[in-house]
């Protein structure tokens, strides 16, 4: 027969205890969290899901007491605690980042997207456990070159638009030259005729041979350009392409440029921005929990 | 009643054979009279009713007949240049057209005041069997819409009105003479329709706000858009993402949206172009913007807005 008596279970191990103080713990813990969660405080689930870093980055405590990680706990929620804390992120992120544009791909997960125009690029990633953009590093390095570029008066592209266009002029030249060059091949035609009728004296034959050669060898250096220039028209659209793509990533790269500019001034600031953007936004959140339950 | 068998002349008497040819010249002047009052009718009446209704009797009249002949006649399809004169008349718009008749050929054309000398219009026979007719300029062969009378519709044709009006009279003439020239062709569209409640469409010169433009493409490039996106850009307007495709804001009252279904959620590329007073058109659009203009015109193949296939 069972002993219910507590009496009889007086004796408590130390081993004992320790283990009641961390269930205690835990679930004091996902209390807090749950009750977190209902009155939509998300100031304190940030500060339970990352006591250190909140510790550190927003109270700028100095001590670095060790607790007991129990964040672990609700390592399996994460995709719907981020589903769930994005929504007051999003919205403050609409006010310091109004060109950013959000698309839930997953549960708990966003794309970001920079701009409204059109063909606007997918930008990174939002974590929003950790409040941090994780941007695409090609597209971010490009931006960045942007900025830099921006102080030359140059674009993204300017150099690479300026080598295809020389490229297309060249080609256009060649279309152009046909007539020229037909002019040329009928006049060593003629030469490379009257040359193979020259009297073939054993002391000459050396300098006719030579003379026949430069003669034959202008033909298929034209020959080559004619050939060529069959071509030219085909290559001056492809090259009309790429242009058109480079000339569209400039244009995005000047309007993603141009956000940035009107909110943040520079790269710099958009960049410290970024840094700081943890203890920015849980500081805003400081005091609103309670707010939003009155309401 | 007279009995005679008019396929062998030899059973007639002299008189019978008179009889028998004064019958058919009373029968061939009773079709004169007939088509005089016709005419009339067409030149005179202020009721629209009664003027189409000469319009379409006239445009298939057989004036001669085996002993009556007419030597000064002019062809059906003229007739439909004094109902188009007419019509526009009574909508007090008589002013903006004015009707030649050319006596030596006998046949008339129009011209629209607004182009000054530069279009000379003409119906022309669409031998369709239904009485169809193009409004043809005699200078470039184009056709500027298709009329039905008889199936009560009227089809503008926006290739024709792209060649003439954007591209052949755009360096020759003020836009605004441009668009009372255009305006007087939805004046006359708008007529059918209030009068004779026609079916008209009035393609790329239409100003409602949920007409569909259909490009002739549908499957619209990324390119093409691309295109507009860079071009739109170098004249400070930003090519915005849409939900079905993209949209261009060119004035904070003018919209012009790119998208990927028509009006009744069909699957198709095209335009639409929406303003409050909505009395903006694409063709308006693409007079008044020439970096539209260029991007339509040189991309014309995918572009050209949809006509009804039907009829051109």
């Amino acid at each position: 027969m069972p002993n219910n008596n507590e009496e009889t279970n007086q004796e408590v191990t130390p081993g004992q205890a320790q283990l009641d103080s961390s269930l205690t713990q835990k679930i004091k813990y996902l209390q807090t969290l749950q009750s977190a969660l209902h009155e939509h405080d998300d100031r304190q689930i940030y500060e339970l899901i990352d006591k250190p870093r909140y510790d550190r980055e927003v109270k700028k405590s100095r001590s670095t007491t060790k607790t007991q990680n129990l964040a672990d706990l609700v390592a399996n929620d994460h995709e719907q605690l981020s589903h769930y804390l994005s929504e007051n992120l999003i919205d403050y992120l609409g006010k310091t980042y109004p060109f950013f544009y959000y698309d839930e791909v997953r549960n708990g997960e966003f794309d970001i997207y920079f701009g409204n125009w059109w063909d606007r690029r997918k930008f990174g990633k939002l974590d929003v456990l950790n409040v941090a953009f994780e941007f695409d590093e090609t597209e971010y390095g490009k931006l960045k070159r942007s900025f830099e570029l921006d102080a030359l008066n140059q674009r993204y592209n300017t150099d690479n638009i300026a080598e295809i266009s020389a490229n297309s002029a060249q080609l256009q030249k060649l279309i152009d030259g046909q007539d020229e060059r037909d002019h040329q091949k009928e006049t060593l035609r003629q030469q490379l005729k009257e040359v193979s009728q020259k009297s073939t004296l054993p002391w000459d034959s050396g300098k006719v041979k030579e003379e026949r050669q430069t003669i034959v060898d202008q033909l298929s250096k034209l020959a080559d350009d004619d050939e060529e220039a069959i071509n030219a028209n085909k290559k001056i659209k492809e090259n009309d392409e790429k242009i058109l793509s480079l000339s569209k990533e400039d244009t995005i790269l000047t309007y993603e440029k141009q956000s940035i500019q009107q909110r943040f001034e520079d790269f710099s600031h958009f960049e410290s921005h970024n840094q700081s953007l943890y203890t920015d936004y849980l500081t805003s959140l400081i005091g609103k929990g309670q707010v939003n339950v009155d309401d | 009643m007279l009995m005679i068998n008019e396929n062998d002349p030899s059973t007639l008497s002299t008189s019978g054979r008179l009889l028998s040819y004064n019958n058919a010249v009373k029968e061939g002047l009773k079709i004169g009279q007939q088509f005089t009052e016709l005419m009339d009718q067409l030149i005179n009446t202020k009721d629209p009713k009664e003027l189409v209704a000469a319009a379409q009797t006239l445009s298939v009249f057989e004036l001669d007949s085996d002993y009556v002949t007419f030597p000064h006649q002019y062809n059906n399809a003229d007739y439909y240049l004094v109902f188009m004169s007419r019509l526009l008349e009574l909508h007090d718009q008589g002013e903006a057209i004015t009707l030649d008749s050319h006596e030596d050929n006998q046949h008339l054309t129009q011209q629209i005041s607004a182009l000054g000398d530069l279009g000379v219009f003409a119906f022309v026979s669409a031998n369709d069997n239904t009485g169809g007719v193009y409004y043809q300029d005699k200078v470039t062969g184009e056709t500027l819409f298709y009329l039905n009378l008889k199936r009560r519709m009227m089809r503008i044709n926006s290739s024709a009105i792209t060649k003439l009006f954007i591209e052949t009279y755009a360096d020759k003439l003020e836009k605004e003479h441009l668009l009372s020239a255009t305006d007087l062709l939805i004046a006359f569209g708008q007529a059918l329709k209030a009068d004779f409640g026609f079916d008209v469409d009035f393609n790329l010169l239409d100003t409602s706000n949920n007409e569909f433009y259909a490009f002739q493409t549908s499957n619209l490039s990324g390119e093409i858009v691309d295109k507009l996106f860079v071009a739109a850009a170098s004249e400070n307007y930003m090519l915005k993402h849409d939900k079905d495709g993209a949209v261009l804001e060119l004035a904070p009252d003018l919209k012009l949206k790119i998208a990927s279904h028509n009006a009744t959620g069909g699957a198709a590329w095209g335009l639409y172009v929406s303003d409050e007073d909505q009395t903006v058109s694409w063709f308006k659009v693409l007079l008044e913007y020439p970096f539209l203009r260029k991007w339509y015109l040189e991309n014309i193949d995918d572009l050209q807005i949809r006509s009804d296939n039907l009829v051109f």
